[in-house]
Order: C-alpha cells, then sequence, then structure tokens
C-alpha cells in the first residue's frame, strides 16, 4: 500500500501515550510482574515491577537508566496489552483552589 | 504478552477503565535558572529521593551551530533533566523538575511547565543576568514564580530589592534569600509559590 501522509498514524503507542505523558502522566501497574507473559523482556518486568505504586514516566525512565524515549515506547506497548494504565492526572490542577490548599498544608508540614 | 494479558486487557479496556483511586494527583513545580546555579541542590534538599537524572533526545539541526561550531553536523542531542519528589499525602505528590541548563534548550520547558503550578527562578546575583530567559518565560506563560537569590557559602552579596528592580518583576512575584542547600529555605520558596497560586485560584474561582 502506498505511504499515505494524511492517512491517521497506525502506531498504537503515539495515540495511547501521547507525549504529555512524559511528564504529567503517572503510571499504575495493572498486574503483578509475575502474571507478564514468559516472553516478557526484562525491561518490561522491570517497568512493572516499578509501576507496583503509580510512578511518572520521567521516574521510570531514570530508575532504568533509559532515555524517556525510549521508555515511552516501551511503557505504551505494555499499555496496550493491559498491563499498566496511564493517569494524566488533573489537568487543571493548578487552578484547583481545594488541592493548592491541600499542598500548601503539606508543604508547611514537611 | 498479549495472550496472557488479553482477558485482562477486556475487563480494564484502556479506553473505558474507571481511573485508578490509587493514582494520588501528581501536582508539578519546574525549578529554573541559568547553569549551575544550584537547581538540583535546591530539589535535593527536599526531595524525599535523590534527585534523579533523566535525559531526553533532543535534534539540534534548526538551532545552527553549537558551540564552538564543534558539533556543526550533530543532528541530535542529549539534553539532561533533574527532578525531585515530595509526597504530601496518600492521595498527593509533588515533583520538583529542574529545567535543562542551557537557555537554548527554553522549548524544553513547555513540556515541563504544562500543568505546573508555578516556577522558582534560581538566581545567582553574581551573574543575574542568566536569569533572564527563565524570568521571561514564566511571564510570557503567565504562570505563578518565585524568584529565589541563591546565598552561595550562605552570603547574600544583594539586596532582594536590587534584584527585583534589576529584573523588573512584577510586584506579586516574590524575590527572597534561598540558601537551596537547606531544606526550611526552599520549603518557605515553596510555600511563597503556592500561596501566589492559591490566591490566582482563588481569585479566578471568585472565592
Amino acid at each position: 500500500m502506498a505511504y499515505d501522509p494524511r492517512a491517521p498514524d497506525p502506531r498504537p503507542s503515539s495515540r495511547i501515550v501521547r507525549p504529555y505523558v512524559l511528564t504529567q502522566g503517572r503510571t499504575k501497574a495493572l498486574v503483578p510482574p509475575s502474571k507478564l507473559d514468559r516472553a516478557a523482556t526484562p525491561e518490561a518486568r522491570r517497568i512493572v515491577e516499578l509501576c507496583q505504586t503509580s510512578t511518572s514516566v520521567a521516574e521510570v525512565a531514570a530508575r532504568m537508566s533509559l532515555p524517556l524515549g525510549v521508555t515511552r515506547v516501551l511503557m505504551g506497548d505494555l499499555v496496550s496489552v493491559g498491563a499498566l494504565a496511564v493517569d494524566v492526572g488533573s489537568p487543571d490542577a493548578a487552578n484547583d483552589v481545594a488541592l493548592l490548599e491541600r499542598l500548601l498544608d503539606g508543604i508547611r508540614a514537611l | 504478552m498479549e495472550s496472557v494479558l488479553s482477558d485482562r486487557l477486556h475487563q480494564t479496556g484502556w479506553s473505558t477503565a474507571p481511573r485508578a483511586r490509587s493514582v494520588p494527583v501528581a501536582m508539578k513545580v519546574v525549578v529554573a535558572g541559568g547553569f549551575a546555579v544550584g537547581k538540583t541542590t535546591f530539589v535535593g534538599a527536599i526531595s524525599e529521593i535523590d534527585p534523579l537524572r533523566t535525559e531526553a533526545q533532543i535534534t539540534v539541526e534548526s538551532l545552527g551551530i553549537d558551540n564552538a561550531g564543534l558539533v556543526e553536523h550533530k543532528t541530535g542531542t542529549t539534553v539532561a533533566m533533574d527532578f525531585g519528589r515530595i509526597t504530601i499525602g496518600p492521595d498527593m505528590v509533588l515533583y520538583l523538575f529542574g529545567t535543562p541548563g542551557q537557555d537554548r534548550f527554553w522549548f524544553m520547558w513547555d513540556e515541563l511547565a504544562r500543568g505546573s503550578i508555578g516556577g522558582v527562578v534560581l538566581v545567582d546575583t553574581r551573574r543575574l543576568e542568566d536569569c533572564f530567559p527563565a524570568v521571561d518565560y514564566f511571564e510570557a506563560l503567565d504562570v505563578p514564580f518565585v524568584v529565589a537569590c541563591n546565598l552561595f557559602d550562605g552570603v547574600a552579596t544583594h539586596h532582594p530589592r536590587e534584584v527585583r528592580e534589576a529584573l523588573h518583576v512584577p510586584a506579586n512575584t516574590p524575590v527572597v534569600l534561598c540558601d537551596a542547600r537547606r531544606k526550611s529555605h526552599v520549603q518557605e520558596t515553596l510555600v511563597l509559590l503556592v500561596e501566589g497560586a492559591l490566591r490566582r485560584a482563588q481569585a479566578r474561582s471568585g472565592r
């Protein structure tokens, strides 16, 4: 089939994990590492392990010592098979009075 | 992996899965300033984890030549981004993102700054001009920010008033002295930032 630049990007990861996930997204594993297929790569296992508690994509990248772009692709694959969920958070947390009040109290209490 | 997880996938289809309640709200603050101004120190003073560094590949073709023209033909480069984390509670986490030190990577800030509650501009008063891009950036973005003059060796070389005058920052933007090594100073700087963000949010919501 001829390449059609207007065609939608067929790569699932580009639709599922958008670039904003890079710093805004928080990920949470939906399965324990033991539930991964035997064929899962060590990287995939490690990511799922790291995400047992919700973790930012940037933190996963840092802990894996992988570039963000690579991490994003690996995590996108895990999202597409249902092993990870990505939560992009409240898009308007910066204007949410209740959230900011809690944050302020929290910082003061540190 | 797909076969084993396919039933799971059907139960928790990405588009219809209920938002996981166990995922805390992530708040974000951007720490900006010139090269070697103490951003990582600032983040590390209050972060519950050692500042983590991650790297992103970027394309520099359109940026023209690099320093001294040494890498004219380079098509990609790596920028580092430091960040730290503070757990505010079981349902809230604050991330501190340190921007790449080089001004010319300002465009990375867009991704960093999106959704952030505001910024801290760290200033070395001996190299005041290094912070201009960060100040301009936060002003243009119209997000709250605090100017924090890092006390290198614990010594203030300029009064915050002088820094304010030199930077022409808006009256509602705090300018403070801050020893980036001291948690209490970093904490107070963040309090000022969030107070500003809160006042703005309250004004916008009519409270």
